[in-house]
């Protein structure tokens, strides 16, 4: 009886493990800055899409360009309709690795994620550092880069070119989620 | 006598642009709760739009202001502000309303399973619908 009882639990403990092997978040946070002498300028994305298979530790990342909120309403609709052409390219995505997945404690594990970043329609390899926390039922990562606008194609016309830094700061939070239907 | 008048029209012209300049500089964000919708449309039927056409739906529903009503399947608050879920018939997508700021507050009066109609601006489609500064209308 008790073996039997031993087995089934075994089972269940298997059925839950495999339940729990995607996680995910649908509010992500993603920020950019642009800082120069002259202006500081930030947007804010609180609706980004993070999935990390916790059975490989592939990550994959999908951003609405329309959802990074501005301050001011002029530069949200140059944003979109003049540097990174939302109309054409609406979203951006990153597909990659966590390298070391398996070592990531339930403390702050400082990691790196190897991957490709497609903005503007233009691709190009990345590892991006980040620090992971995993516990039961999270995976909580956060982490910061710097992003060069020439390398995605992203054109500044030059009026504006003292105002808009080359280099952007990006940082990003996700909380991800055991994924549930 | 006339340079005079010259420099005053000058002036008068500069302090005219600069107010202008000043004016598209500082444009106001679209204000969801002032504005008229310009779709009205249910969370089942935006969904399926989006699911078998993506491209099109993101031609005709990008951009606007949408009223939007479903049935709540989830509410949630992430950073002091809400999110509400709304039910579809599709198999995993469903419809993402990210509150105002001020829309956040009421969240708390508001159950799962009640029927509910927003206005908000649709920014795409990921697994959801995704509609941004949500503003609740009953």
């Amino acid at each position: 009886m008790k073996i039997i009882y031993t087995i089934l639990m075994c089972f269940l403990f298997v059925n839950v493990s495999n339940s729990q092997k995607q996680f995910l978040t649908k509010n992500g946070a993603i920020t950019f800055f642009s800082s120069t002498t002259m202006a500081d300028i930030k947007a804010d994305n609180n609706q980004v899409l993070s999935i990390i298979d916790a059975s490989n530790g592939k990550m994959a990342i999908i951003i609405l360009m329309k959802s990074f909120m501005f301050k001011k309403a002029l530069m949200q609709e140059h944003f979109n309709e003049n540097y990174v052409e939302s109309d054409l390219f609406p979203k951006a995505t990153f597909k990659g690795e966590i390298l070391n997945f398996e070592t990531i404690k339930n403390s702050e594990t400082k990691l790196e994620v190897k991957g490709s970043i497609t903005i503007h329609g233009k691709r190009k390899e990345i590892i991006i550092p980040a620090s992971f926390t995993r516990s039961e039922n999270t995976i909580f990562v956060k982490g910061e880069f710097n992003l060069l606008l020439s390398d995605y194609n992203v054109k500044i016309p030059s009026i504006v070119s003292k105002k808009i830094a080359k280099e952007l700061k990006v940082t990003f939070e996700f909380n991800h989620k055991p994924y549930k239907k | 006598m006339n340079t005079k008048k010259i420099i005053a029209v000058i002036l008068g012209f500069g302090i005219i642009s600069l107010f202008i300049v000043y004016k598209i500089y500082n444009k106001p964000h679209v204000n969801v709760s002032d504005a008229k919708s310009d779709i009205t449309i249910t969370a089942d039927q935006i969904i399926n739009d989006f699911s078998s056409d993506e491209t099109k739906a993101n031609r005709s529903y990008l951009d606007k202001i949408i009223k939007i009503s479903g049935v709540i399947s989830e509410l949630k608050v992430v950073k002091q502000k809400g999110i509400i879920t709304l039910k579809t018939n599709h198999d995993f997508g469903s419809v993402l309303c990210h509150l105002s700021d001020k829309a956040s507050q009421k969240i708390n009066s508001l159950k799962e399973e009640q029927t509910l109609t927003l206005k908000g601006i649709c920014t795409g489609f990921l697994m959801d619908v995704i509609l941004v500064k949500c503003e609740i209308i009953n």
